[in-house]
């Protein structure tokens, strides 16, 4: 009786399954390879089981391999993003009044809450180093070169757009830090030249960073910013398969284009490496979330910037770092190496890819990049130096009221020792 | 960001600055073109405009006689006109106003300035010797435009009393023809008091005049120093009076507040002095100065206390903890902190001691829950060992994997 019940089960199971597998169409799966998730093209003449397996089955270029593993752990990045992002949407509550208590309560009320938010902010930042140095080796491999020079700008896009990701996302927690590294951002923003003053206006959307500009950040970092990441995502995407992987920089590597299928399958040969790189970089979020939390600061006072300022946010220590060492034009000279990237693909457009041939775009790449390392690492060092250090905001280190309005006739005041710090007895001494 | 800057400071002064009532300044609109001591005393035209006298219709006449509607010289000189007062003559003349109740009661003014002043000192130099060393009204108010107190250009404004005091009292060939001494201001400028008043800017904090008093100003004498001191210490006063010390200074053995803490400078005892300062007075080793030795005990213990339990909250928050009840256990601490302060000028050894354990209960209560969310956080980092066994498991068995498929590849091509 109990056989023939599981029999029966089982039966209408495989009904069911028949029914959905002859009822849809096998293009539905070209969702999937939009997505990046399946990489071979889809035969839309077959039911979709066997379109898939057909597809999992296709052969990749025979330059596919481990060096292509930084495209790979960005976008495995951008999924772990996607998806702490949506559960912390859950208990976020994205307004001035809120927003700090709602954070704390996902910190320590919400289970698993810390994880959460620290793998978030963990592959925020990573995912700003995993697209560098996708970046890189497809510079110093010269795979930007024609005719895949469309991809190397939608790359460049991407990546503009996980800087506007993480610089909106970072004011979203409403502490001290969040508030006025947030502040110090739209004061370098306002020295770009022509443009700068009307997106800080637009950005701030009051004359201050308000509850106005956490709603603004909020809806840039939660709507806008993925559906333009997911566009600009299934267009790299689909222009990597159209172009085909670029051969390697070395002496008699061909570029076979799109049609070569001299590699291994996908399924299983890519998708185990895959499965290795991907298992490896989640336990490395997961690790770096466990063992260095991101600190709660005290919530955001905008009367009161705090004495030092810690930023977690990569692009906020390199531009820290460029603006204390080099100044405003170092900054913008930096920025301009960055323009010239976007550039290169115009005038670098011999089939050369050999690097020692190519010593300019060389030197380039190797200010460009260990620059980049290196501003990190100084705006690292300068991360707990007072915010007075940056020039902006040293009116506030001043006492506000002057001690004593001394009129002409008068005895001449002089300032005023410094009080006993007595914060901590209530002003017992 | 410099305009953020700006609107933030003017934010905070804004919310800082005590509401003050706006005192319209007329200008030369508002000006009386029939006055005719101005075509010659052009320079007090402004006395004319600005300054509370002129805006309640008090003119150069009502105090210095004379015709200003006047052409000519010998004209406007004429009809009681009294010229440049001298200082005797000035208080009486600004006492014929000021000390009529009935012309002061529209203004809600007191009175009596002019009966106080002949008390004090300065009165009673002025006055009894004519000596012109001593201020008058206008020493202090301003002689033609005069402010009232609330108008910060007032030399009587708060923050501007000390050193309107101090304009005479600094001045050190003056004080030493009255053996005083010139350094009042510096000490009041670094007291508490006086980083209430300049740096706070907190006007409930007292300036000169709260305890010398204003227009009777004379120094508190030894037995008045404790009450002075209680008027707004009053719960300090109330426990010292009921004390020991309190019998001795109402007996005028002891110099009130002044035996142990100084007068412009206020300083506190620091917690480390407390049983030194009790050697001034009472011999080491006998029973009294121990008493000073086990308040000092007390004292320390409550103040480190205190201070673990703000790291402790301070602990909490950083761990993203919602500190609202935590902070209000180190407020309710923070309270026993100032009972003690008070309860040890009684020198009530038990007080203390009871309300230095309950500081302690709640900086121990506060650490517990401190250390419980440190615990919990350091658990977070349990969860590493499934998740790197899982994946290293993961990755070896897709590793092992990816071998076979390489050589079944391999005899593939081969075979």
């Amino acid at each position: 009786m109990f056989g023939r019940g599981r029999g029966a089960m089982a039966a209408w199971a495989q009904r069911f399954w028949d029914d959905l597998k002859n009822s849809t169409d096998a293009s539905l799966l070209s969702i999937l390879r939009f997505l990046g998730l399946l990489y071979g093209p889809i035969d839309t003449e077959l039911p979709i089981d066997r379109a898939f397996r057909k597809s999992l089955r296709h052969r990749l270029s025979r330059y596919a391999g481990w060096r292509q593993a930084f495209g790979g752990i960005t976008y495995l990045l951008f999924i772990v993003l996607v998806v702490t992002g949506v559960l912390l949407s859950f208990y976020y509550r994205p307004s001035a009044e809120e927003a700090y208590q709602s954070v704390q309560h996902i910190v320590s009320g919400v289970t698993m809450g810390w994880l959460m938010r620290d793998a978030h902010v963990w592959a925020a930042n990573l995912i700003v180093i995993a697209a560098l140095v996708h970046m890189a080796r497809v510079f110093f491999g010269a795979a930007y070169k024609p005719p895949r020079e469309t991809n190397w700008l939608v790359g460049l896009l991407l990546l503009f757009v996980i800087f506007a990701f993480g610089s909106t996302g970072y004011l979203l927690p409403w502490d001290q830090w969040a508030y006025w590294t947030v502040t110090e951002g739209l004061g370098v923003l306002h020295h770009v030249p022509l443009v700068g003053g009307g997106m800080v206006e637009i950005l701030r959307g009051d004359p201050i960073i308000s509850g106005a500009t956490l709603s603004r950040f909020f809806a840039l970092h939660v709507i806008v910013l993925p559906w333009i990441a997911m566009g600009l995502l299934v267009l790299h995407f689909t222009l990597v398969r159209k172009h085909g992987v670029a051969p390697p920089a070395r002496p008699g590597a061909e570029d076979v284009g799109p049609g070569d299928q001299a590699g291994v399958p996908f399924f299983p040969d890519h998708f185990l490496r895959s499965l290795i790189v991907g298992v490896l970089v989640l336990s490395l979020v997961i690790t770096l979330a466990a063992l260095y939390p991101r600190d709660v600061a005290a919530a955001a006072n905008p009367a009161q910037p705090p004495r030092s300022l810690r930023s977690t946010w990569i692009v906020a220590d390199v531009s820290r770092g460029l603006i204390y060492h080099l100044g405003g034009w170092g900054f913008l000279g930096f920025l301009l190496l960055g323009g010239l990237m976007v550039l290169l693909p115009l005038f670098d457009r011999s089939p050369e890819r050999r690097l020692r041939k190519r010593p300019i775009v060389g030197a380039l790449g190797v200010i460009f990049f260990l620059g980049f390392a290196a501003a990190w690492a100084a705006g690292w060092q300068l991360r707990s130096r007072p915010i007075s250090a940056s020039g902006e905001l040293a009116p506030f280190e001043q006492p506000l009221a002057k001690p004593g309005l001394a009129l002409p006739h008068m005895t001449p005041v002089t300032p005023a020792p410094a009080p006993v710090d007595t914060s901590h007895t209530g002003g017992v001494r | 960001m410099r305009v953020v800057a700006g609107a933030v400071a003017l934010a905070v002064l804004s919310a800082r600055a005590p509401a003050q009532q706006v005192v319209p300044v007329q200008g030369i609109a508002g000006m009386d073109t029939t006055n005719g001591c101005l075509v010659c005393h052009a320079a007090q035209r402004q006395a004319a405009a600005e300054g509370v006298h002129s805006q309640h219709g008090v003119e150069c006449v009502s105090c210095h006689g004379g015709n200003a509607a006047a052409r000519t010289l010998p004209d406007a000189h004429q009809g009681g006109f009294t010229g440049t007062l001298n200082k005797v003559q000035t208080a009486e003349l600004c006492g014929s106003c000021h000390s009529d109740p009935n012309r002061m009661r529209e203004y809600g003014l007191p009175t009596g300035e002019l009966a106080q002043f002949r008390t004090s000192r300065h009165g009673q130099l002025l006055f009894g010797s004519h000596n012109t060393d001593a201020p008058t009204c206008t020493d202090c108010h301003g002689t033609h435009i005069i402010y009232p107190p609330y108008d910060a250009r007032s030399r009587v404004y708060p923050t501007n009393i000390p050193s309107t005091c101090a304009h005479c009292h600094a001045d050190e060939k003056l004080m030493a023809r009255y053996q005083l001494r010139t350094d009042q201001f510096d000490h009041f400028r670094g007291s508490a008091h006086g980083v209430a008043l300049f740096q706070q800017q907190n006007f409930a904090a007292p300036t000169c005049i709260s305890c010398h008093g204003a227009h009777s100003a004379l120094p508190p004498t030894g037995s008045e120093v404790a009450n002075v001191c209680g008027r707004c210490h009053a719960l300090v006063d109330q426990a010292f009076s009921s004390g020991p010390h309190g019998v001795a200074a109402e007996t005028g053995k002891l110099r009130g507040c002044l035996a142990c803490h100084s007068n412009h400078s206020t300083e506190g005892v620091p917690i480390e002095n407390i049983g030194p300062t009790c050697d001034k007075c009472h011999a080491a080793d006998t029973r009294l100065h121990q008493i000073g030795v086990d308040l000092q005990h007390s004292v320390a213990q409550a103040s480190e206390d205190m201070q673990s339990a703000k790291r402790a909250v301070d602990q909490l928050a950083v761990a993203g903890q919602q500190v609202g009840y935590y902070q209000f256990r180190y407020q309710e601490a923070q309270t026993y902190y100032l009972q003690i302060a008070q309860a040890q000028h009684g020198l009530d050894l038990n007080k203390v001691d009871d309300l230095a354990r309950r500081v302690r209960s709640v900086s121990i209560s506060l650490n517990d829950a401190a250390n419980a969310s440190q615990e919990n956080r350091w658990e977070h980092k349990l969860i590493l060992l499934p998740v790197w066994f899982l994946s290293l498991s993961a990755v070896v068995l897709a590793w092992l994997a990816l071998r076979s498929l390489r050589r079944m590849r391999d005899e593939q091509r081969e075979g």
